[in-house]
């Protein structure tokens, strides 16, 4: 009974326990002359971009403007047609989608339909080779921490076909989160939900940033929900970057015509 | 949930289409399976017991059964890999290779029987090549084996193929974002998601090849207790006018059927509970 | 160009990707085991058709004994498809645009013959329409015996092609809905009417697919009418069970000479069903099955 106390704790206070699996410095991503062409389509010009260590940066931009694919690139699901990708000043281009562990959010979140919650969070520790894999029941610990990190502790046996999208929304995210991610990617985090419940997770998307102190970046076409989220906002059009800043200073000084207009559409 | 048994409808032929459904299924379906177990009623399940339960009626029901399960567990790897290259690969002849999963579908069975026999039998093209090692393949059970695997090919590929395609691209790309190689993500988000189509499948291929009769005799050899089929023993019941006999053994082969159909259903129930789709 | 582009042109593979070594290997035996399994003893029918070159073949084609069995075979289809055909529609019109309870039973009950060996099939036939039945001594001493005559080899096809068509248009039909029919019946059309002008031309393409695999199974079937017809010679014998008798016969050439007539069906039957998928694919229910 005493020593389950300390988890008992841990259960109260999850912010505390997610915080300690963070607590390592957040990485540097640098994104240095990236282009993309599908065929003879250019996707993305090139284009350079230093996000800050442990800063919340919206990539903003209508559909077409190359936003997803940058986010793509970061992760290591699309590959750059020319320019290199550092993260911590080393030059990641050429790490394949595993070895990036980027924590990565997909617009439909991608569960898996088969799988409960509890193994679709554990998902990514259970496909580690055996030698670097943990104990079943520090699994277990981890996947309990992560379910009370995104406030749904009791859902873990049921299938992703039995939650709202919300609750999917919040699943994906804490699976992504299980790798111990060095960083977080979100493809339209909140494309799929209808306004009020986009309202209700934007603070919980902040919250869990602060908590877990990960560089994140998040892909969005609502200018509302970036500015109002993101420390860092970088508006994108036709595979350029139109203009990167804090939200008010964008908002005060718009680079451009398009920005102009976009921000105020 | 009482309700009445036809709920009123704007639409016309009411009438018309359900007698048309409901009496041509009665004289070619219902009625005839109806004898069937008629007969068997009045032959009594001493009597069906007795027949079936002698060597020759038990040798020739296992192996049917046998090999169809070896069979269909065959079609079942070789199912997935085609359905597999078939959606997800682009390559040069892939039209061709798609139309002919079909070709057991469409070619007739003893057409099959005759060609596979001609190919397998001591001067046939592959009949000869076993024979330089000394392998024996038409007239003994390996000939079967493959008759059966004929028919049996085209119901794995066919039931799994669009499941493939309606796999997420996201789904595997989370996979491997969560560091999973790509054999990890194949063995456990793809396979699992094919597995009730290629159930189904396999149980179709199984039922189809316990029941299978003209792709088989040709090649069987049909030597009793060793390569003679079920069918064949109702065949040879009718041919001497011992209809209790044929009726047995009829019986206790769609008893299988049944028990087949069966399973694909709890199959389709198990995996819309699980996973929400079929 | 940057010079770090410039020097690294590592081609990268995509996420949901095999190794192209892989992918190679799985096309290769996806290759070899059709091969094997099915274009070999699709050519060995042609070759041993023509074993004795081409005029003996076609000398064994004009025989009384095949040109019988392709008459028999040709009238057996003529008349079963479109019975089937006639029951697929009304199976599907009764089932899409009605509410019944007992509607999943009655799916099971038309797929039921699917899940039926073909020589139980027979059987069934037999113990029903035989002689010494009821009903089957009744016909014959009104002189219409069924089995060993032509009503039971058309029975016998029908019960194994039985659900092609309405298996086929169920699933359109259902995915068509019923809004077009109500609104050409709000607009004062008959029931007649409503279908020839609304109905069939959104079924047609479904419909013909059925039918097409419909007659293909009927021309090949084997099993279930070697049991009822009693193979009798220029009677009662159709193309496959005059395949059995000749090969039994060691008439090689002549088997296979017919047997290769019906692999030309076989082949026909597949190029039109391609080109349906390909051309039609939007109004199949082979193509879009989940």
């Amino acid at each position: 009974m005493l020593t389950s106390l300390p988890q008992r704790t841990a259960i109260r206070n999850p912010r505390a326990q997610a915080r300690k699996t963070f607590e390592k410095q957040p990485m540097h991503i640098e994104i240095d002359e990236i282009s993309k062409s599908f065929g003879t389509t250019a996707a993305l010009h090139p284009v350079s971009l230093s996000l800050p260590s442990g800063a919340l940066v919206a990539l903003l931009g209508p559909s077409g403007s190359g936003k997803t694919t940058l986010l793509r690139i970061l992760g290591g699901l699309e590959f750059p047609t020319s320019g290199r990708v550092l993260f911590d000043g080393q030059d990641a281009t050429g790490l394949s989608v595993q070895e990036r562990r980027a924590g990565f959010v997909f617009q439909s979140y991608a569960l898996f339909r088969h799988m409960t919650v509890f193994d679709n969070i554990a998902y990514g520790l259970n496909a580690r080779p055996r030698a670097s894999r943990p104990t079943k029941a520090e699994i277990a610990r981890r996947v309990t921490k992560l379910l009370d990190l995104i406030q749904l502790p009791d859902i873990g046996a049921r299938y992703p076909s039995q939650l709202s999208g919300g609750q999917r929304q919040r699943v994906a995210l804490a699976r992504a989160l299980a790798i111990e991610p060095r960083m977080l990617l979100l493809d339209e985090p909140f494309g799929a939900l209808d306004a009020k419940v986009r309202k209700e997770l934007r603070q919980g998307l902040r919250d869990i940033h602060d908590t877990t102190g990960l560089t994140t970046v998040f892909v969005t076409h609502d200018q509302e929900e970036a500015m109002e989220l993101a420390d860092l906002v970088v508006v994108m059009s036709m595979g350029r970057i139109e203009q990167i800043g804090k939200p008010q200073d964008i908002r005060a000084r718009p680079a451009t015509a398009f920005v102009k207009d976009f921000i105020t559409a | 949930m009482k309700g009445p048994v036809i709920h009123r409808s704007p639409m016309p032929g009411l009438g018309l289409s359900m007698g048309i459904t409901l009496t041509m299924l009665s004289i070619v379906v219902l009625l005839p399976i109806g004898a069937l177990l008629l007969k068997g009623a009045n032959y009594g399940l001493a009597g069906i017991w007795e027949t079936v339960n002698r060597e020759r009626v038990w040798a020739a029901l296992f192996l049917s059964f046998r090999l169809s399960l070896f069979a269909a567990l065959l079609n079942l790897v070789f199912g997935v890999l085609l359905a597999w290259v078939l959606v997800r690969y682009r390559f040069p002849g892939r039209r061709l290779l798609d139309a002919a999963v079909d070709l057991p579908f469409a070619l007739p069975t003893a057409v099959a029987g005759i060609a596979l026999t001609a190919l397998y039998a001591p001067r046939g093209f592959f009949g000869q090549l076993a024979a330089e090692i000394g392998w024996k393949i038409a007239y003994t059970q390996w000939g079967i084996f493959i008759a059966l695997v004929f028919v049996g090919l085209p119901f794995v590929a066919r039931t799994v193929q669009p499941v493939i395609e309606e796999i997420e691209r996201e789904v595997e790309e989370a996979s491997a974002t969560l560091g999973a190689s790509r054999l990890h993500t194949l063995r456990h988000v793809i396979l699992p998601m094919l597995l009730p189509a290629a159930l189904t499948g396999f149980a179709l291929a199984l039922a189809r090849a316990v029941g299978e009769y003209g792709s088989v005799i040709f090649i069987a050899g049909n030597i009793p207790l060793v390569t003679e089929i079920a069918p064949l023993l109702i065949i040879i019941q009718l041919e001497e006018f011992n209809y209790d006999a044929a009726a047995a053994i009829g019986i206790a082969m769609l008893l299988i059927s049944f028990a087949m159909l069966l399973a694909i259903n709890l199959i389709q129930v198990w995996s819309r509970r699980r996973i929400g789709y079929v | 160009m940057s010079d770090a582009s410039l020097a690294k042109p590592v081609r990268f593979r995509a996420a949901t990707e095999e190794s192209p070594a892989t992918r190679w290997a799985l096309i290769t035996v996806a290759f070899a085991g059709l091969a094997i399994l099915v274009f070999a003893p699709l050519i060995a029918v042609f070759v041993e058709a023509l074993a004795d070159g081409v005029a003996a073949s076609l000398k064994s084609l004009a025989s009384p004994d095949a040109r019988d069995a392709i008459r028999l075979t040709l009238t057996i289809a003529a008349i079963s498809v479109p019975l089937n055909a006639i029951f697929g529609i009304a199976a599907a019109w009764f089932i899409t645009k009605f509410d019944f309870r007992g509607k999943a039973f009655l799916i099971t009950l038309i797929d039921l013959p699917f899940s039926v060996s073909p020589v139980v099939a027979g059987l069934c036939i037999v113990l029903m329409f035989g002689a010494n039945s009821a009903i089957g001594g009744w016909l014959v001493a009104q002189g219409y015996p069924i089995v060993f005559a032509m009503p039971g080899i058309i029975l016998a096809t029908m019960f194994v092609t039985f659900p092609f068509v309405a298996r086929e248009l169920i699933p359109v039909m259902i995915e068509q809905g019923r809004a077009e029919e109500e609104a050409a019946l709000t607009l004062g059309a008959s029931g007649w009417r409503t279908f020839w002008t609304v109905t069939l031309p959104n079924i047609r393409w479904a419909l013909l697919y059925g039918v097409l695999l419909c007659n293909a199974r009927a021309m090949g079937e084997f099993g279930a009418v070697a049991v009822v017809s009693g193979k009798i010679r220029g009677e009662t014998a159709t193309m496959p069970t005059t395949i059995e008798m000749l090969y039994q016969e060691y008439l090689s050439v002549a088997a296979f000479s017919l047997a290769a007539v019906l692999a030309l069906l076989a082949l026909v039957t597949l190029l039109l069903k391609t080109a349906l998928e390909i051309r039609h694919a939007d109004q199949l229910a082979a193509t879009h099955r989940h």
